[in-house]
């Protein structure tokens, strides 16, 4: 017995934010703009009874129902949730199939038993599911499905007659159909009765198949989402073990044993964790990240063996060790690779900096290695960005050609430092930084750069937006080239300050 | 704002190793190199450093320079940008920045990534005393350098010299640069000096400017003594400039 239940994204067991709150139920409907119109996507129970239908136009829908409330549709995440719900069901039966893009079809066949009944179950499920739903009975899922989005009474969990159903049930395209209508074929029971022969010369061969998986007459298989099999290892030891050495050998015997699983799935691990079982009951976890995705058991124990360096204090085994426990939880795909030819050397050399990233990231933390990203800010600050080189990946940094040379290395913070300028807004004539005076011999300036006023909260109003910053190039007497900035316009601040933001070579 | 078209231009693609580095001392892979500086002359001896490093290969990881620092040891809390960086032609994505905790866990990191093969360059910034950087260290850095083929800089800000393995010893200090138009600071200007060499006389002195064009330090006063198009592919062709009387033979230590 199969069932299949059609579930909406509806408010029952969504609160609607923006919904009135008064005693009648408002009606409730999704909009998604279909060509240059907007038309609800999918009503609730309430639209329904007022006269509304997905396939709408929001217009039309408004001028009968004035009170109608809405919501953009968003497939994707009706998707993921349909996704969710189905691995919700999974506490009912294993053999559970996605019917796109709002069902799905539980094979119940030896479960109903333990959930008392049939439509038990299917009431358990509705309401662990929480959205409004019809579920449907048969004994072939084609059936089952027909049911549920076709039958009438769907709501309390139809099993009626699959032969009084509607044609709309077979899901033919649209000219097929109204060739049945129109040859006065109304229901399932009116084609059945027809010769098979017949129906495939005038509506086509869907319209057979379809037909007589319904009926049961021909196989109606369902394509059930099995979970991943997650990636682990374990060993157990009758008797306790206690050198570390002895541990790491089992290890590496339990990364070889998850290799060989990684390797049939075409999968490489970034996240390794081992949990360690002491014979008085303590557990000790170790993990491990990288920064890309390795099965290779050799370079995985290397890092452990960096982790257990670092660790406060060393792998304490107490008694012995009773069992070693290795989880892979986060993977990645990993293609075995033909080795090239040519640029052998350079691909292995990549594969050592790789591998060196990941060794020192877990010996120093992942944010002490790390690598410049680029932001799209002007800030000279904002502009740039330090990431964990684990995880980062390189960017094609943007061709820097609209604005003067930037500094080699930036100040953080910027240094402040005394300036006297020749008139209030011009460059710099000499400065004191770090107790010696530095006379300016070139100048060259000043690119301003406002402040980032959208930001702040009330930057749209006068003075709200922060200080403008006015960038000089300089060099001074003795050959030092500097990036300097007077903080604040002449004029607009009472008092202006002047901050060394970097050097150039 | 003037002067900003020729310090832009980029470093062209695909630069060759200089070829023929046996005659001068210039900054040769596979070995170790120390440039000394003070502390507000860091930015010129980076940029010397770096220039120094040659992209090879394409891919992630691609050259890539291992920049390694003491936390704790900063007196100027600088970082580097990634734009400057890229006028100097280096590619910041080939940059792989570290903070170590401490001066002994520089050095250890330090010697990993130079005995990685694919690494292009090391370069380790250090202020002060440096105390465990000795001679074992040092010869510890060169014999990994000469293994892996990596060029390892050791930048020591505001330090006594101290003997050590390394094949060159270098100061360098920032000099006036030639004034763009309206008075602009010009492209970037160093002066270089060399105080220790193992295969070759030490003590030349030469005054380098950037050359936007082909991406790299060159030396001021011989573009005008000989006006012949410098050859593609030559990093340096230093020519001395007179040094005190005797300083060869004086500023050898080890």
């Amino acid at each position: 017995m199969q069932a299949a239940t059609a579930s909406d994204r509806s408010p029952d067991a969504e609160p609607v934010p923006f919904a009135p709150v008064s005693l009648a139920p408002v009606p409730f409907a999704l909009v998604a703009r279909v060509g240059n119109a907007l038309r609800l996507a999918s009503v609730d129970r309430v639209a329904i009874a007022q006269g509304l239908a997905a396939g709408m136009t929001l217009a039309d829908a408004r001028a009968r129902c004035p009170t109608l409330a809405t919501c953009p549709a968003d497939p994707v995440a009706d998707a993921r949730e349909l996704d969710r719900l189905l691995d919700m069901m999974r506490h009912f039966t294993p053999m559970v199939a996605l019917d796109a893009p709002d069902g799905l079809i539980l094979d119940i066949s030896g479960c109903t038993h333990l959930f008392g009944g049939a439509q038990a179950l299917a009431r358990q499920a509705r309401s662990m599911a929480g959205y409004s739903s019809r579920p449907g009975f048969g004994t072939n899922a084609m059936a089952a499905r027909a049911l549920a989005r076709h039958g009438i009474g769907a709501e309390a969990g139809a099993t009626g007659d699959i032969r009084a159903l509607p044609v709309a049930a077979l899901d033919l395209d649209d000219g097929a159909l109204a060739a049945l209508r129109r040859a006065g074929l109304r229901s399932i029971g009116d084609l059945a009765r027809r010769p098979m022969g017949m129906i495939a010369a005038r509506f086509g061969e869907q319209a057979v198949t379809r037909l007589r998986q319904i009926l049961g007459e021909a196989p109606s298989p369902i394509a059930p989402r099995r979970p991943a099999a997650p990636i682990q290892a374990e060993a157990r030891f009758p008797e306790p073990i206690a050198r570390t050495e002895d541990v790491m050998d089992v290890i590496e015997d339990l990364l070889g044993q998850a290799a060989r699983q990684m390797e049939a799935r075409k999968l490489g691990g970034r996240r390794f964790a081992i949990r360690l079982l002491r014979s008085d009951g303590a557990r000790q976890g170790l993990a491990i990240e990288t920064g890309q995705p390795v099965r290779d058991p050799a370079a995985i124990l290397r890092l452990l063996r960096e982790r257990i360096d670092t660790l406060a204090d060393p792998l304490d085994p107490g008694f012995g060790f009773d069992a070693v426990l290795l989880a892979v939880p986060l993977v990645e795909p990993l293609a075995e690779r033909q080795q090239a030819m040519e640029g052998e050397e350079a691909r292995a050399g990549e594969a050592h900096i790789i591998a060196l990233i990941d060794r020192l990231g877990i010996r120093l933390g992942p944010d002490r290695v790390r690598r410049l990203q680029s932001r799209d800010r002007h800030i000279p600050e904002g502009a740039q960005a330090f990431a964990p080189a684990t995880q980062a990946k390189p960017h094609p940094w943007p061709a820097t050609t609209d604005h003067p040379p930037r500094p080699l290395l930036l100040f953080d913070p910027p240094q402040p430092v005394a300036v006297i300028a020749g008139v209030p807004d011009g460059p710099p004539q000499r400065f004191r930084w770090r107790d010696s005076l530095h006379e300016v011999r070139l100048a060259e300036g000043p690119e301003r750069i406002a402040a980032e006023w959208w930001r702040r909260r009330d930057g749209h109003q006068p003075g709200g937006a922060g200080r403008t910053r006015d960038y000089y190039r300089i060099e001074d007497k003795d050959g030092r080239r500097y990036w300097m900035f007077r903080h604040g316009l002449f004029g607009e601040e009472a008092d202006i300050r002047w901050y060394l933001h970097g050097l150039f070579a | 704002m003037a002067g900003s078209v020729p310090i832009n231009a980029m470093r062209p693609a695909g630069r060759q190793a200089p070829a023929a580095d046996t005659s001068f001392p210039a900054i040769a892979r596979g070995h170790l190199h120390e440039i000394h500086c003070t502390v507000p002359d860091r930015a010129a001896a980076l940029a010397f450093a770096l220039s120094q490093s040659v992209a090879q290969g394409t891919g992630a990881v691609a050259g890539a320079i291992f920049a390694l620092r003491a936390a704790r040891r900063q007196r100027l809390p600088t970082l580097f940008c990634g734009d400057g960086l890229a006028l100097l032609g280096i590619d910041p994505n080939r940059l792989i920045l570290i903070e170590a905790g401490s001066e002994v866990e520089m050095l250890r990191a330090g010697l990993e990534a130079a005995r990685c093969p694919g690494i292009s360059m090391v370069l380790m910034e250090s202020e002060g005393r440096f105390a465990d950087y000795d001679l074992t260290a040092s010869r510890r850095l060169v014999l990994a350098a000469e293994a892996s083929g990596a060029t390892i800089l050791l930048l020591r800000g505001d330090a006594e010299q101290r003997s050590s393995g390394a094949q060159t010893r270098w100061s360098i200090r920032s000099a006036p640069s030639v004034p763009l138009e309206a008075d602009a600071p010009g492209l970037p200007t160093i002066e270089a000096e060399l105080l220790r060499c193992r295969s070759g006389p030490a003590g030349g002195r030469w005054l380098l400017s950037w050359d936007a064009e082909h991406g790299c330090f060159r030396d001021r006063d011989a573009g005008k003594q000989d006006e012949r198009s410098p050859v593609p592919g030559a990093v340096v062709s230093f020519s001395r400039l007179p040094t005190d009387a005797g300083g060869d033979g004086q500023r050898q230590v080890a």
